[in-house]
């Protein structure tokens, strides 16, 4: 490695990083939030047995499961404009990633309220708690940190997929990476450089699950 | 005051419940008796409405519900009146010691928290369990969480407590304690339902004893009669049979 291409890579560090604030974390932000409140409901339809709701919910989870993600990018971006739908760069990768956390975070918390033992609702009801009331003050509080490591699991997943958006034109830090070694032809070092912000970015998340797995544990 | 009547109940093919009617008076403890599979804690779910009968009513204070069909809101409200202990427990795991006891005090009934708190600290004080109030329940032995379930309900001041099978899933060094609460809220004259298979808190404690069968009820009477002098031979069949399970059991403690 010689010195130009350790000036090279210090100079491409700051045009990394910055995609990564803008556009990497905030499209996962965004579509991790969106995400959760899918899974959440499709994950409630199912366990409180609303009929139609929940065969929607079975069905939602079965196609976005069974597809890949980067084939519904395709769909959804080159695809629906056939049928007169336009939807540019980032509204494309929000509506595929949050559809794709949604279906997959929904398993998730439906397992996990499943797994708090069934006796504590009979209790909630006994005690004049609503299914409403039970659900959100007791029974998916114990589910949150039940789910908790899973779901960090796919929040980091979905930073590193963030990169599939790529295949959609929108610049962020591989798309970026790409185009600084398209003028200099350091593919090698860029792609690591990459992944190397890719790694910060998932180090930082896998330290703050550790300690929030810490606080969770001592609240029981 | 609390009646249920013909009440109806079927697992499948299985009739679990076969037109059961039983009432309790104000300060009454009525105990279930019953082997396994006799049908008496499906009678108390039922009375619960935590398992839909297939028929049968439960009238409470001269309010009538059907136990098959009543309204959400009516169950709720019902609900509301009584109080439930479970064989296990069922204490809300996020929620500590003394959390357990307000919580129905604040969340449904919007009592605010320092009144709440009062009441639930004497209902801890109650049952003994005062110095655990801010432990979890993962951190407190079965006889334990058991004794705060039951301050639990007595919190909310219930009409009636069923108990189902309070002391069924403890040791027995344990059941003790759990019995010992019982009997003294049995002495402050609180009115309870008691499934068990406890013969001497039936024989000491009770009012009236209750013996099911095949999802019928066999005897109904005052423990001594019960005890001493049974209507029916298969009450007698019942009681013997039990009395020798229990020194089974005791001689297995003195091996």
């Amino acid at each position: 490695m010689d010195e130009r291409i350790v000036a090279e890579l210090i100079d491409a560090f700051p045009k990394l990083i910055r995609p990564a604030f803008m556009m990497t974390i905030p499209l996962t932000a965004l579509s991790f939030s969106i995400g959760l409140i899918l899974a959440l409901i499709t994950a409630l339809v199912q366990i409180a047995k609303i009929p139609v709701l929940r065969q929607l919910a079975r069905f939602y989870i079965w196609i976005i499961r069974c597809t890949p993600m980067i084939v519904q990018l395709f769909v959804v971006y080159f695809g629906l404009p056939n049928v007169g739908i336009r939807l540019s760069s980032f509204p494309s990768a929000v509506l595929v990633f949050s559809v794709s956390v949604g279906a997959y975070c929904s398993e998730t918390i439906r397992a996990a309220i499943e797994s708090v033992p069934a006796g504590q609702l009979d209790a909630a009801y006994c005690t004049g708690f609503t299914f409403p009331q039970a659900m959100f003050r007791i029974i998916i509080p114990q589910a949150c940190s039940m789910a908790f490591p899973p779901l960090s699991n796919s929040l980091i997943g979905l930073v590193k997929d963030t990169s599939l958006a790529y295949s959609v034109a929108l610049v962020e830090v591989l798309a970026t990476a790409q185009r600084i070694a398209a003028r200099t032809y350091d593919y090698f070092w860029l792609y690591l450089e990459a992944a190397f912000v890719y790694l910060i970015i998932c180090s930082v998340l896998t330290i703050i699950q550790r300690r929030a797995e810490k606080f969770l544990e001592r609240r029981r | 005051m609390l009646e249920l009547q013909h009440v109806r109940k079927a697992f499948g093919d299985v009739q679990v419940l076969r037109d059961i009617s039983l009432s309790v008076n104000r300060g009454d403890v009525v105990t279930l008796l019953g082997a396994s599979g006799s049908g008496k804690t499906t009678l108390l779910r039922c009375a619960g409405f935590l398992n839909r009968a297939d028929a049968g009513t439960v009238v409470l204070d001269g309010e009538s519900y059907d136990l098959q069909s009543a309204s959400r809101n009516d169950v709720l409200r019902y609900r509301r009146q009584i109080g439930f202990v479970f064989q296990n427990f069922n204490l809300f795991g996020n929620k500590t010691a003394l959390q357990n006891v307000t919580a129905g005090l604040i969340i449904p009934r919007k009592m605010d928290r320092s009144q709440a708190e009062k009441i639930g600290l004497q209902a801890l004080e109650k049952v003994g369990m005062l110095d655990r109030k801010d432990y979890y329940p993962s951190k407190l032995s079965g006889g334990q969480q058991q004794r705060v379930a039951i301050a639990r309900a007595i919190a909310l001041n219930p009409k009636v407590i069923f108990f189902d099978e309070p002391t069924s899933a403890l040791d027995p060094q344990l059941t003790g304690e759990v019995l010992n609460v019982m009997k003294q809220l049995a002495d402050e004259g609180t009115t309870m339902i008691v499934v068990t298979h406890e013969m001497a808190f039936a024989r000491q404690v009770a009012t009236k004893v209750v013996l099911m069968q095949d999802g019928v009820v066999i005897e109904e009477s005052d423990p001594k009669t019960f005890f001493e002098n049974p209507a029916d031979p298969r009450t007698a069949a019942f009681i013997r049979h039990a009395q020798w399970s229990a020194e089974e059991e005791s001689q297995e403690a003195r091996i």
